[in-house]
């Protein structure tokens, strides 16, 4: 399999923390990778370098064998590696409609390509049931159609290639979280999108993820299969706490 | 003072027509801060800048009667100079994450401000002018307004309702409404943040240039010409609350008709204390003014 995202030596330093220290993972064409690991680990972080919103001190980033360090934020969007946020990043006062729209008129969408994004646009508020909502500002939604829409938002990009989400199952409701997950598989089958999942939820690694990379105090420990990785020590020990002996 | 219902009217009227050129001031500054997040403080001289260019189209260049075609060209120099200015004065505090951004942008405007007022003392010397206008009187009703005031009124309303088509129907408006929600969603979403900086700051400053070309034969012609604007200006944000385009609007036409009613029926001398004594009031029922929202730190 190709390799579609790189990290070699990623490091990032605020100050005297060591948020991220060398973290080298491969992402292949086609994957669902899970990114699990105990609060404070170093996973935000992580996906704030990818995507750009901060510079890592050292390391290298590659998308499709091309390095994108140094690119701004929307430069790495329009190569086609979008993300979601932990906090709810929609803008509220724009409709859901816009919501869907703005990543897709921000790549310079113009004529017959503009009916296309809003055709694609009313298939996906089909998909997820949204379409009533279309007209609503997006702030009137209820935490779980919000991650939803947020989700769908990037998914209106026809280069996407690699889909980072972080938390994006936290606090919702299993039929809504039913949805995004059907929604994930389907992207990943239909035309071959690649996942990066920050998570906690275990139930919902298991069912998506082939591969998971557990990461510890700024530090990639373990990567495999979920089963693999639940049996390890260091790992139990950092989200469980050390057994009493 | 005789109260008469005619009097009443006719300052209402003048309150209003000039409460709708304080709101393209206010429009202005809370168009750059909603976007850019900063406050310009060399608003006034962008101002200044374009009732220049207004005096200069119609006096030396164009001839009084196409005083009309100045207004537009004013408008656009001054959004071009915007355009130029932006990438060299505010743009390099937003490539790299600094810190206290709000101070640099607050003693780089204010430099620029200071630079610009005495480049055009410097230029055009203390003398007060005028552009002159060849518009008559017009009666509206029974009672005359003078026709400058009517047409910088009109086209004033005109200009904000092409702001509105532009904020609320066209794709750039959709990017600049959302970058005034958020500056990181929108760059992940894929809009360059910085370009759309760029436009904002140069469809700002054109706002205050065009409220000073329309008011070039209004008022007078000189180098701090924009003081006096800029300060309701700036009232009108602390009425309407920061970063709201009703309240900009809703702002402008209060202070406009409370100056205006206050100067007719209580004393002329103090016209400019009374939108004052309106912030005040503001302040004490809604510090957040008007329309302005409270804002969550995250």
């Amino acid at each position: 399999m190709a390799r579609l995202l790189e990290t070699r030596g990623l490091t990032k330093r605020f100050g005297g923390l060591v948020a991220n220290e060398e973290v080298s993972i491969l992402l292949e064409r086609g994957e669902i990778r899970g990114l699990i690991g105990p609060n404070g680990a170093g996973k935000t972080t992580f996906v704030n370098l990818v995507t750009g919103i901060h510079a890592p001190s050292a390391g290298d980033i590659r998308l499709d064998g091309e390095s994108v360090l140094g690119l701004a934020p929307f430069e790495i969007a329009r190569k086609g590696l979008l993300r979601t946020f932990q906090v709810c990043r929609l803008f509220g006062n724009l409709s859901v409609f816009e919501n869907l729209l703005l990543p897709y008129m921000a790549r310079g969408a113009k004529g017959s390509a503009l009916d296309e994004g809003i055709g694609r646009a009313r298939e996906l508020l089909e998909l997820t049931t949204l379409t009533r909502l279309a007209k609503l500002p997006a702030k009137g939604l209820s935490g779980g159609q919000r991650a939803l829409l947020q989700v769908c938002c990037g998914f209106m990009i026809p280069e996407l290639k690699c889909y980072v989400l972080d938390e994006p199952f936290a606090g919702i409701n299993p039929v809504i979280k039913d949805s995004i997950i059907d929604l994930i598989l389907h992207e990943n089958r239909a035309r071959g999108v690649s996942y990066l999942i920050v998570s906690h939820e275990m139930a919902v690694m298991r069912r998506l993820c082939s591969k998971i990379t557990v990461m510890i105090e700024g530090r990639v420990v373990a990567e495999g299969p979920l089963e693999e990785i639940a049996r390890r020590d260091d790992v139990i020990t950092a989200y469980l706490g050390k057994a009493l002996t | 003072m005789i109260f008469t219902s005619e009097l009443f009217v006719q300052t209402l009227i003048a309150g209003v027509m000039i409460g709708v050129l304080y709101a393209l001031m206010a429009l202005g500054i809370t168009f750059i801060y909603s976007i850019v997040k900063m406050i310009n403080w060399a608003m006034g001289e962008f101002y200044m800048i374009g009732s220049y260019l207004q005096f200069i189209l119609v006096v030396h260049l164009l001839g009084p009667e196409f005083w009309w075609v100045a207004v537009p060209l004013s408008a656009l120099g001054v959004f071009l100079i915007g355009i130029l200015l932006e990438p060299v004065l505010i743009k390099p505090m937003f490539v790299k994450a600094l810190e206290r951004r709000d101070d640099y942008a607050t003693v780089v405007t204010i430099a620029l401000l200071l630079l610009l007022r005495n480049l055009a003392t410097a230029l055009s010397g203390p003398y007060q002018r005028t552009p002159g206008s060849v518009l008559p009187t017009i009666t509206i009703g029974p009672l005359p307004q003078d026709g400058a005031r009517v047409a910088a009124f009109v086209l004033a309303l005109v200009a904000i309702a092409l702001f509105q088509f532009l904020i609320k129907r066209t794709w750039l408006g959709l990017a600049l409404r959302a970058a005034s929600q958020s500056r990181i969603g929108v760059q992940t979403s894929g809009v360059d943040v910085l370009r759309l900086d760029q436009l904002a700051f140069g469809i700002g400053v054109a706002l205050a240039g065009l409220a000073g070309a329309l008011l070039a034969p209004v008022f007078l012609v000189f180098p701090t010409d924009g003081v006096v604007t800029t300060v309701k200006g700036f009232e009108i944000i602390v009425i309407g609350g920061l970063g709201s385009i009703p309240g900009a609007l809703v702002g402008g036409l209060m202070l406009g008709i409370v100056e205006s009613l206050g100067a007719a029926f209580i004393s002329s001398p103090y016209q400019n204390a009374y939108g004052f004594a309106l912030v005040l009031l503001v302040l004490l029922l809604r510090p957040t003014g008007l329309f302005g929202e409270r804002t969550r730190q995250a």
